[in-house]
């Protein structure tokens, strides 16, 4: 259990060879705290579904919007049952494969959902262990040859550190009450933070069809994981040694096989839904109602009190604003983090989560998940403590003011938009911290000196 | 209803004397009042023949009361309708066949000392608001249209039968209207009135609907004899209470209930007719003695000669009761005639009983044992094999086909 220290040798660091074959060491070692993690979760989740909180959770905006609420699955299958094509009126809004899944395992939705968390949580765990790893052999390399000054000390991690970093990120996504409550509440974003993970997790593996075809179920129950390709790829081409190029052939074409993968997965998978149930009318009630906000309910993103005010002469041109917005930052963001594309991948979940159009706080238990994973930049983040203090508030502030608002009728909507717009600013700020820190830290490849780093800090 | 009549008038002339139609185009001004007479003769003429259709009698018997004061003090006008209410139903007269209305409710009203109770006689001796009272027009539903429609049938489809008049040709209606009144009109709940002429009119359109055999008009106001001065069709025959210009005055107070009960009227009509039993042989010729000037100070009046029957020969139980006319044999009547009975033979000759069961028209069984429903739509097999081929065809590739040694 004892980590590898580093010690000072002619003023260079040195460490002793890290072991690669720790790896199934590790898994071993931590195999106990992990399940202890996985039964103490459970067992939380159990009983809150056992007690009448799971009810009152399920009705929450914020746990569950029109795309993911567990009473629309249930509704869409008893249409099914009646003879009636569940897309057929405004009930239902998750995709065919979800209906073919719940025909088999409604009765156990329960365990299905919790077993959603656990895949989740361990495919995560596997994920940033395998990237720790790969980041310890990236940091070993440059540190025998000599790249990094000594005053970078700090922002070296040193196995110690790391060995409990994976387990962090399992326990803060399971632990998270946002989390709790989005399984309780039964809600398919826990499905789909399933997929994500398990995409992050083949992604980072390097194995590239399983990267595809996870990346194209994510795409195909919402679209916005689409921005996750460019990470995607980024990574792949890293791992696999091929340069981030634009003249290079060989970026191009595994830039061709990639998308072909993607798209050819994305096409086997939209015909499927076809013979599923014989019409094509999932399209528009699935992705035309992401793309065209038609349910205007209150929840925790940005979209429904601005169209709610909205003229109609208006509303596509700002409709197609919104939804922009929410892929308008893959580009500069990869350019800029191309040496960071995990760090990307955390970057373009946050902006998915704040800026999709039916948000829940699913989405956002599966981004601050991450957020260990460059626990060693915590030291120099400013505004941690405003910052966390304004998500706990507004966390708080959601159902009182919805209380107020709703029930007491001494508020309005404004004061419960409030809340969602400092929230999100709180969102945007907590990742984008990080990021300035991170940047900082990727120019320790050159020498950087007290000096220097106040110098990029100025610039930045 | 009058200028319809004549226009029917105008029409029948132009169809029979087609060539004297100049003549009488020629005396159009005059011509109004002749054809109103010839349409009253025409009546006439229909009146002869049907007259020996009607003498074979009325073979139900209808009853409309109607009070149409509100207010507390006009507590009197409610009882005077329940008492006539009263008497109506028990001599036979059912409720499906009464339709009462009342424009306020005496009974639960807040200034009631005795509340449930309308009293009839002073010293609470006759309560006529008993547990069976059943009041199809309450309160605001009590207008000059909803009566006037009742009268005439023309009810929106939606009104329920205890709402309707629903006689024929062969139904003797009796009328009863009490409330304040004056010279020519009814007043309904202060705030509208009803005209003798639109009443009359009412009664013409019954008859030309044939909503009625005979009908007994009795109303209880001030000056009512005004109301039925207009009447001009058939088989009509009309009481009031007062003459025009005389005013019909209230009975008694009481004074634990603090209002006058009854009309003088009324009060003594209710006398009179708790003497009458079904049996009873009394005709109209009694009933026109009721309440003579010196019991009513007012001289009530009547009207008989649109009736066609002598008023002597006409019960009391004609209308204010439902006699059936019952004819008593002593013969035998043979039913049974004989039947053809058609014998079935089937094709194998012998003679089975058909097993009827009882028809299994509620699946109680299901309901009482809740079996959970069952799940009726099923994915189509080709998702189902073209879903796991696909997802075979990735583990394969993934790890490989070398583990296929170790699975088979």
């Amino acid at each position: 259990m004892s980590g590898l220290p580093g010690f000072l040798i002619d003023d260079r660091l040195h460490f002793p060879s890290c072991p690669s074959q720790g790896g199934q060491r590790f898994l071993v070692e931590m195999a106990a705290p992990l399940t202890l993690l996985l039964v103490l979760a459970v067992t939380i989740r159990a009983a809150l579904f056992r007690s009448s909180l799971a009810e009152l959770i399920a009705e929450r905006v914020e746990v569950v919007s029109p795309i993911t609420a567990w009473k629309r699955v249930v509704e869409g299958l008893a249409l099914l049952d009646l003879g009636v094509s569940p897309y057929s009126g405004d009930v239902f809004h998750e995709t065919p494969l979800i209906i073919y899944l719940f025909h088999f395992v409604v009765d156990y939705a329960e365990i299905t959902f919790m077993l959603a968390d656990v895949i989740t949580a361990v495919a995560l765990y596997m994920a940033v262990k395998d990237y720790n790893k790969q980041v310890f052999r990236k940091q070993k390399f440059a540190l025998e040859a000599d790249r990094y000054p000594l005053d970078c000390l700090e922002l070296i991690r040193s196995p110690k550190e790391m060995y409990y970093i994976p387990l962090k990120v399992a326990m803060f996504y399971l632990l998270n009450p946002f989390t709790i409550l989005s399984c309780v509440a039964k809600s398919t974003c826990g499905l789909n933070n399933a997929v994500v993970a398990l995409f992050i997790f083949s992604t980072i593996k390097g194995n590239t069809l399983l990267s595809a075809i996870f990346l194209c179920l994510a795409t195909y129950q919402s679209i916005y994981p689409l921005t996750l390709c460019a990470p995607a790829m980024l990574y792949l081409m890293q791992r696999q040694y091929i340069p981030v190029n634009f003249r290079r052939a060989s970026f191009w074409w595994f830039i061709a096989q990639y998308l072909f993968m993607y798209l050819g997965s994305l096409f086997v998978l939209i015909c499927l839904s076809f013979f599923l149930l014989g019409s094509w009318d999932y399209m528009p009630s699935v992705y035309g109602f992401i793309l065209s906000v038609p349910d205007l309910t209150p929840n925790i993103g940005l979209f429904w009190y601005f169209f709610a005010e909205m003229f109609e002469h208006f509303r596509l041109f700002f409709l197609c604003v919104f939804q922009i917005n929410v892929f308008f930052y893959t580009i500069p963001l990869s350019v800029k983090l191309k040496e960071h594309p995990v760090f990307l991948i955390f970057m373009q979940l946050a902006v998915i989560s704040i800026f999709k159009s039916y948000p829940t706080v699913g989405d956002i238990a599966l981004y601050m998940a991450f957020l260990p994973v460059w626990s060693h930049l915590y030291r120099f983040l400013r505004n941690t403590f405003l910052v966390s203090c304004v998500l706990l508030a507004c966390s708080t502030l959601f159902p009182v003011l919805w209380h107020l608002w709703i029930y007491a009728g001494s508020a309005n909507s404004n004061f419960y938009y409030a809340i969602t717009l400092l929230f999100n600013v709180a969102q945007v700020g907590q990742p984008g911290r990080s990021q300035r820190r991170l940047l900082i830290e990727s120019l320790t490849e050159t020498p950087c000196s007290p000096l220097r780093k106040s110098q990029n800090e100025k610039s930045y | 209803q009058e200028f319809s009549c004549q226009i029917w008038g105008i029409f029948f002339l132009k169809k029979t004397f087609k060539g004297n139609l100049r003549n009488y185009w020629n005396f159009l001004p005059e011509g109004f009042i002749n054809t109103q007479l010839f349409t009253r003769f025409l009546s006439r003429i229909s009146q002869d023949s049907a007259g020996q259709f009607f003498s074979s009698g009325h073979t139900n018997n209808w009853a409309v009361l109607v009070c149409t004061s509100r207010f507390w003090f006009n507590y009197r006008h409610v009882a005077n309708t329940l008492s006539v209410y009263r008497s109506v139903k028990r001599l036979g007269i059912p409720d499906s066949h009464i339709v009462l209305m009342l424009a306020d409710d005496m009974a639960c009203n807040h200034r009631n000392p005795k509340p449930a109770t309308v009293f009839s006689h002073k010293n609470m001796e006759l309560n006529v608001y008993g547990d069976d009272v059943e009041v199809d027009y309450r309160g605001y539903e009590v207008t000059v249209e909803n009566f006037l429609r009742v009268l005439t049938g023309r009810l929106p489809p939606s009104t329920p039968r205890s709402k309707r008049l629903l006689s024929d040709d062969r139904s003797n209606i009796l009328i009863y209207l009490t409330g304040h009144g004056g010279n020519g009109f009814l007043k309904f709940q202060d705030s509208e009135e009803i005209s003798n002429v639109e009443l009359a009119d009412a009664f013409e359109q019954m008859w030309q609907k044939r909503r009625y055999n005979e009908l007994l008009f009795i109303i209880d106001t001030c000056q009512g004899a005004s109301m039925y001065e207009r009447f001009y069709s058939p088989n009509l025959m009309a009481l009031a209470s007062s003459q025009v210009g005389e005013d019909s005055l209230s009975h008694q107070p009481d004074l634990a209930i603090g209002v006058h009960l009854m009309d003088r009227y009324t009060f003594y009509l209710l006398e009179f007719l708790e003497d009458i039993h079904p049996a009873s042989k009394a005709n109209m010729n009694d009933l026109f003695k009721v309440c003579p000037k010196s019991q009513c100070v007012s001289t009530p009046g009547h009207r008989t000669d649109l009736f066609l029957r002598d008023p002597g020969s006409v019960l009391i139980t004609d209308f204010f009761g439902s006699v059936r006319k019952v004819e008593i044999t002593t013969e035998a009547i043979d039913l049974t005639d004989p039947i053809k009975e058609v014998e079935e033979r089937p094709a194998n000759g012998d003679v089975h009983k058909e097993m009827h069961s009882y028809v299994d028209q509620l699946p109680v069984s299901e309901i009482i044992h809740q079996k959970p429903k069952q799940k009726d739509w099923h994915p189509p097999d080709g998702f189902i094999l073209g879903l796991w081929t696909l997802i075979l065809l990735v583990f394969f590739q993934t790890y490989g086909v070398k583990h296929l040694r170790h699975i088979f």
